[in-house]
């Protein structure tokens, strides 16, 4: 099965304010099978990915109150909670280096150059994405799968270290403008 | 050309990601929470972890995976956010939830202390103190050396770092940092590969000084 972005952000909506359990288990159903797939990719055994996944989807309906859609995608938020899980199995302590992430930015004063307002709209994400050239949406994919530095991407694909740092600069530089100019259209 | 005062993009979505290894995610992270402007950028990264996820393959879940999960729904959390493991209320939030060691004395008006924990191989992380008006007697050899002001300032021939301000060590410049601040300049550091004191005094210090 398959949830629009609109759907997914309004399912985890639901869980935060109604505790709604019909919705925590349809964001479930999309999501864990994709996170196990994250967690594999990123190294995991599928039974360590597997537990993982439900330790991640349990995270959410226990944080779900956080959720602010004006702020992240469902997709975003849910990955970030996966991501965290992961490095804490992985390094004890190092959670406080991410505490601060689920919030989005919810604590800061808005920065004039906020580009959330666009990034909450997991299509035009994708669309983004889209617009990139096939190499650099590949350099920026590959820094999510493995704990793998850029030396050992620039040795997976045969091409120079100062490459593929270019490549996911002038891919993230890129997204940035494009996010920034929707977010400007929209307002 | 003007020295970069924060990550390089791909250091910041290796960040967002998840990545990153653990000693540069902690000065990352300083930066971040002294200069919350650079979080657009891993925010970003993180927007772009969704849409990753999004278009993965779903894998196959054992058939109680949901319904163990809905029956763990009501279960109480485990215990709340762990307490801080320094006492050091001076640092920022991320280098709070580590064990620190004891101060060393590095040199006239240096000192240095380790965070513990995050390493990656031979990379690991440190707080250096430098007193006003001392130049730091520290380089590294091989490794990537990235540098967060945390207080005061120091200045370099690509300008004056303050708090907040990154800093990634190119391996082929040596320079040396004098701080300008009236009051000592605190740093953490990552550290890769062996800290050489250069100089006599280094020479005659070599045998008793390890990092």
């Amino acid at each position: 099965m398959s949830l629009t972005p609109a759907a997914c952000n309004a399912l985890l909506l639901r869980v935060g304010r109604e505790r709604d359990r019909d919705a925590f288990a349809a964001l479930f159903q999309h999501y864990a099978p994709r996170v196990k797939t994250l967690l594999i990719k990123s190294g995991s055994a599928p039974s360590a990915a597997e537990e993982l996944a439900q330790e991640a989807m349990l995270a959410v309906w226990r944080k779900a109150h956080l959720y602010d859609p004006a702020r992240a995608s469902a997709a975003a938020w849910i990955f970030t909670i996966a991501r965290n899980l992961r490095i804490d199995s992985l390094r004890r302590g190092s959670s406080t280096l991410y505490e601060m992430d689920l919030a989005f930015g919810a604590e800061d004063p808005p920065q004039p150059d906020a580009i959330l307002s666009g990034a909450q709209d997991a299509q035009t994400v994708r669309a983004a994405m889209r617009t990139l050239n096939p190499e650099q949406a590949l350099a920026i994919e590959m820094a999510f799968f493995q704990e793998q530095t850029h030396s050992q991407i620039s040795e997976t694909l045969g091409v120079p270290l100062g490459t593929i740092k270019a490549r996911i600069r002038f891919g993230m530089m890129k997204l940035r403008a494009i996010i920034e100019r929707e977010m400007g259209g929209a307002a | 050309m003007s020295a970069r005062r924060q990550p390089s993009e791909e250091r910041l979505l290796a960040f967002a990601a998840g990545t990153l290894s653990a000693p540069e995610s902690v000065v990352v992270a300083t930066h971040l929470a002294l200069r919350p402007e650079t979080r657009a950028w891993t925010e970003l990264g993180q927007a772009v972890g969704g849409a990753v996820l999004d278009d993965l393959e779903p894998s196959v879940l054992g058939l109680e995976a949901l319904d163990n999960t809905l029956a763990r729904l009501d279960t109480p959390p485990p215990a709340a956010t762990p307490a801080p493991r320094n006492a050091d209320p001076s640092l920022p939030a991320p280098l709070r939830g580590f064990e620190l060691g004891p101060w060393r004395w590095m040199g006239p008006g240096v000192h240095v202390r380790n965070v513990l924990g995050p390493r990656d191989g031979a990379c690991r992380v440190i707080l250096l103190r430098i007193a006003p008006g001392q130049s730091t007697p520290l380089h590294t050899h091989g490794g990537v050396e990235l540098t967060c002001v945390i207080e005061g300032a120091y200045a370099t021939e690509e300008g004056v770092f303050e708090p907040g301000d990154f800093e990634e060590a190119d391996p082929n410049i040596t320079h040396q940092p004098r701080v300008v601040s009236d009051k000592p300049c605190l740093c953490v550091a990552a550290l890769d590969g062996e800290i050489v004191l250069p100089g006599r005094l280094g020479k005659l210090l070599a045998p008793f000084v390890r990092l």
